[in-house]
């Protein structure tokens, strides 16, 4: 038998586990920390209201990811290697994930060159961003999620698109 | 920034591109910015640009959990529920914890009981010991008193006779 906490992992392990990996661009990472959320989800199931639980689940998750990336960044300064920003593999992985045909290599390219710009992007804009418009959330939902007013979600999503197409236009000049 | 023709500035052309791309802009304000964008290669670009990102990236996969992941979490959750106290458990729980604390309770207060009898008996022991003590002693100065009279007493009869018998 399925229980409630069960069909509500099953429901959002996709979107927890999708934000985590391009917030984090690692994929062990990302079901690392999917893994820490789902099983705070089950010890708090009785505290978050059913309609919250989405944006309850978001929040958790990035600030999961954010300690991730502080850890990240200390040992980092401490001259360990770590991994950072959609580039390399992962961003291949995640830019060649659909078949792309001869006559969309180019678009696959660019695709490629705008998640590395994505994993380069700070916060807040770098969630607002993947969660604009890679899940598709509206600006309430984002709000909720991150506990912020909508108008600013809207000003952090504005600043991020362009922040990514100044990059992107750097790149394309010669 | 340039004003063109058609009404609308540059400054502001760049404003409405994510509203337009968002589809909240309004009709009227959509076809000034079409107009705009007509006659402005530069704006037409940055549109362009920001359209081709917006695409790309609501292009991009959301890529599954891997099921292994959900199976540790349903794995950890069903042993969390084995542990976790449901009503009926916590109240076994609770008497049990009574049960508990009612013996050791009990326990310590058994021994604290028998060891103030211990201490009773000894105190009495010691009374009954100091009175057998004092009885005897008084006995002892009783006997010596007496013993110590008799001497003296053997003592003067034994002066007394020479003297009498000379």
């Amino acid at each position: 038998m399925t229980t409630a906490f069960e069909s509500t992992a099953e429901q959002y392990q996709r979107r927890v586990y999708s934000f985590a990996r391009y917030l984090l661009s690692n994929p062990e990472e990302a079901e690392d920390v999917t893994q820490e959320v789902l099983l705070r989800l089950w010890r708090h199931r009785d505290g978050v209201e059913q309609e919250r639980v989405g944006a309850w689940l978001l929040r958790v998750t990035r600030n999961a990811c954010y300690d991730l990336l502080r850890r990240r960044r200390a040992a980092a300064a401490h001259g360990v290697e770590v991994a950072g920003g959609l580039e390399g593999e992962e961003a291949q992985s995640l830019a060649s994930t659909e078949p792309d045909p001869e006559s969309r290599m180019r678009d696959a390219d660019f695709r490629r060159r705008l998640l590395e710009e994505l994993g380069r992007l700070g916060e807040p804009y770098k969630s607002v961003v993947i969660l604009r418009e890679v899940q598709g959330l509206s600006h309430r939902e984002i709000g909720e999620a991150l506990g912020i007013p909508e108008v600013t979600v809207r000003v952090h999503l504005h600043r991020g698109r362009l922040k990514l197409r100044e990059q992107l236009r750097e790149e394309r000049r010669p | 920034m340039n004003r063109k023709d058609d009404g609308l500035d540059c400054r502001q052309a760049l404003l409405w591109i994510e509203p337009s791309l968002d589809g909240e802009l309004p009709q009227g304000d959509e076809a000034l910015l079409r107009r705009h964008l007509e006659s402005c290669p530069a704006c037409a670009a940055e549109r362009a640009l920001a359209g081709e990102i917006q695409r790309e990236l609501r292009a991009l996969p959301l890529p599954e959990c891997p099921p292994e992941v959900l199976e540790r979490v349903r794995r950890a959750g069903a042993q969390g529920a084995l542990v976790v106290p449901f009503p009926a458990r916590r109240l076994r729980m609770a008497l049990a914890a009574a049960v508990l604390a009612l013996t050791v309770g009990g326990g310590a207060a058994w021994i604290i009981e028998i060891e103030r009898r211990e201490e009773r008996a000894s105190s009495e022991a010691v009374a009954r010991a100091t009175a057998e003590a004092r009885f005897a002693l008084a006995y002892v100065g009783r006997v010596s008193r007496r013993t110590g009279l008799e001497l003296r007493d053997d003592m003067r009869q034994r002066m007394s006779v020479p003297a009498e018998s000379q």
